[in-house]
């Protein structure tokens, strides 16, 4: 289950609504993952919400097989995924067979407790 | 003559390793520096330097210096760049050697994750308790352990270069092969590429048989000057030069995450102060958390063009009777995992001459490495064997 904290509020917030968001730093429109707190472009510490295309592709992913923790059940398959935006991010991943490349777009999960969150799938070719 | 050229790795200590339980880390890492110390010829009463590394069990911390009994020592700190500490942390003490700071420093990491009944999974693999936000998300999805990071790197490699799994096989295949004639190493049965490939997933690409084990032990090193190595009991190694990386991981589309990482920074920083080059390297003892770590850091010091390192690694040159031995004691793929100091701990047996069976002909230039975090920070040594 996952509980927010003052940094996600905002993240969790747009997941509720099916909508993907990321940071963009006000000083010179880097584009920066969701967690981001910082510019890794330019230092600046002044960033903004955007709503981001949910669109992009897998820089690199790994099926699970032996579960981390016994909560986990396994298989499962954790994706880099790069949004067009550029940012990356760590994702769940649902693809038959899924590919460095393979190009992915967003979808939400909506736990019956806790935040919802967005997931990634294999977009039909 | 660089400042490294005048300082020596005078006495080394390893406990026992493995399924150690009836010590704790802290009384592990005393263990190895007294054993530094005798193995030295050295009094414990003249070591006047202590730096301390600390793994998953907290431990040791300042205090070591209380449990040894040491008094008005002139350098004192916990050190933690995680799996680099160990290297950075000799660094450390033979630039405060060189400086005329202290005269011998001790350096000690040691650790006991494996508790009687638990597994490598509990000792590491414990989420943290109750994260909230984006680790909270991350703990929901299962995006966790360095297992799982690590298996992005090497996909990620793979699918830019053509590497393989047989050919990360070949890496442990090779140091498998060097455990058997290290008495010290956890894993010494036989290991070919069929029982590698056979053996269970664990994130792909990564298969049981590409992951470091689990150990429970201490090492220590005592760093002093050259002059005051030679009248010490042991063959001095000299610490001929040094360098760290710290690349942090960008989470972005230019990001080189998994395909060049901190070694290509420091691999040749610490050879240009030593004065040598790579093609001057007689030996290896690479950080091998991974067997995929081996083949991008050989890449990223430059013994291979980026992108080469899998069909050399699958030539043999790494295993016994190849051009480039590399973890001749077995690594943290078949030895023992010390973090940074398994790779230390064979580089000075060797330089010593003292590898037994599994001895190296040339040990004049020898080039250690260490990995933290996933990628994140790295430092490397060059050692000088006795000559
Ligand atoms: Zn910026």
């Amino acid at each position: 289950m996952i509980e927010r904290d003052h940094k996600s509020a905002a993240f969790f917030d747009a997941a509720a609504e099916d909508r993907l968001v990321i940071r963009r730093c006000i000083g010179c429109r880097q584009a920066l993952p969701p967690e981001a707190v910082v510019c890794t472009t330019c230092a600046g510490t002044d960033l903004e919400w955007v709503q981001a295309e949910g669109t992009g592709l897998l820089a690199s992913y790994t099926v699970v097989h032996r579960a981390p923790h016994p909560a986990y059940r396994v298989p499962y398959t954790i994706g880099v995924v790069e949004l067009d935006e550029g940012p990356w991010l760590y994702a769940r991943v649902n693809a038959e067979s899924p590919t460095v490349g393979l190009p992915v777009r967003v979808a939400f999960r909506h736990p019956e407790e806790g935040e919802s969150f967005p997931v990634f799938e294999e977009v039909p070719a | 003559m660089s400042i490294a050229n005048r300082t020596t790795i005078a006495g080394l200590g390893l406990t026992d390793v493995g399924k150690v339980y009836d010590r704790s880390a802290t009384e592990l890492a005393a263990e190895a520096v007294r054993l530094a110390a005798v193995d030295a010829g050295l009094p414990l009463t003249e070591v006047d330097g202590l730096l301390v590394s600390a793994g998953v069990s907290g431990a040791p911390k300042l205090s070591l210096q209380k449990v040894l009994g040491l008094t008005d020592l002139r350098l004192l700190a916990e050190f933690n760049a995680l799996g680099a500490s160990p290297a950075a942390m000799i660094a450390h003490a033979a630039a405060t050697v060189a400086n005329g700071e202290a005269s011998a420093v001790a350096c000690v990491f040691a650790d006991a994750p494996l508790k009687p009944k638990g597994s490598a999974r509990d000792a590491f693999g414990k989420p943290r308790a109750r994260p909230t936000g984006f680790a909270a998300y991350h703990a929901e999805i299962g995006a966790v352990t360095p297992n799982l990071f690590y298996a992005l790197a090497a996909q990620r490699h793979m699918a830019t270069y053509g590497t393989t799994s047989e050919q990360f096989g070949a890496i442990a295949v090779g140091q498998r092969a060097w455990a058997a004639d290290n008495p010290a190493a956890q894993f010494r049965d036989p290991l070919t590429l069929e029982l590698h490939q056979a053996s269970p997933l664990v994130a792909e690409p990564l298969r049981l048989f590409d992951c470091c084990l689990v150990s429970n032990g201490g090492a220590a090193v005592i760093v002093t000057s050259a002059e005051r190595a030679a009248d010490l009991a042991q063959p001095p190694v000299e610490v001929l030069g040094w360098g760290q990386a710290h690349p942090g991981r960008v989470m972005h589309r230019d990001s080189d995450f998994g395909l060049r990482t901190g070694a290509a920074d420091a691999g040749p920083a610490a050879l240009k102060m030593a004065g040598v080059d790579v093609g001057d390297v007689d030996l290896l003892q690479l950080y091998d958390c991974y067997t995929y770590t081996v083949l991008v850091t050989l890449e990223d010091y430059g013994f291979v063009p980026k992108g080469e390192g899998g069909a050399f690694v699958a030539e043999g040159h790494l295993a016994p009777g190849g051009s480039l031995p590399c973890n001749t004691g077995g690594g943290q793929l078949s030895a023992y995992y010390l973090t940074g100091f398994t790779p230390v701990v064979e580089a000075v047996v060797q330089a010593r001459g003292q590898g037994g069976a599994r001895q190296v002909d040339k040990t004049d230039v020898v080039m250690v490495s260490g990995n933290g975090g996933v990628l994140e920070h790295h430092a490397t040594l060059v050692l000088g064997g006795a000559r």
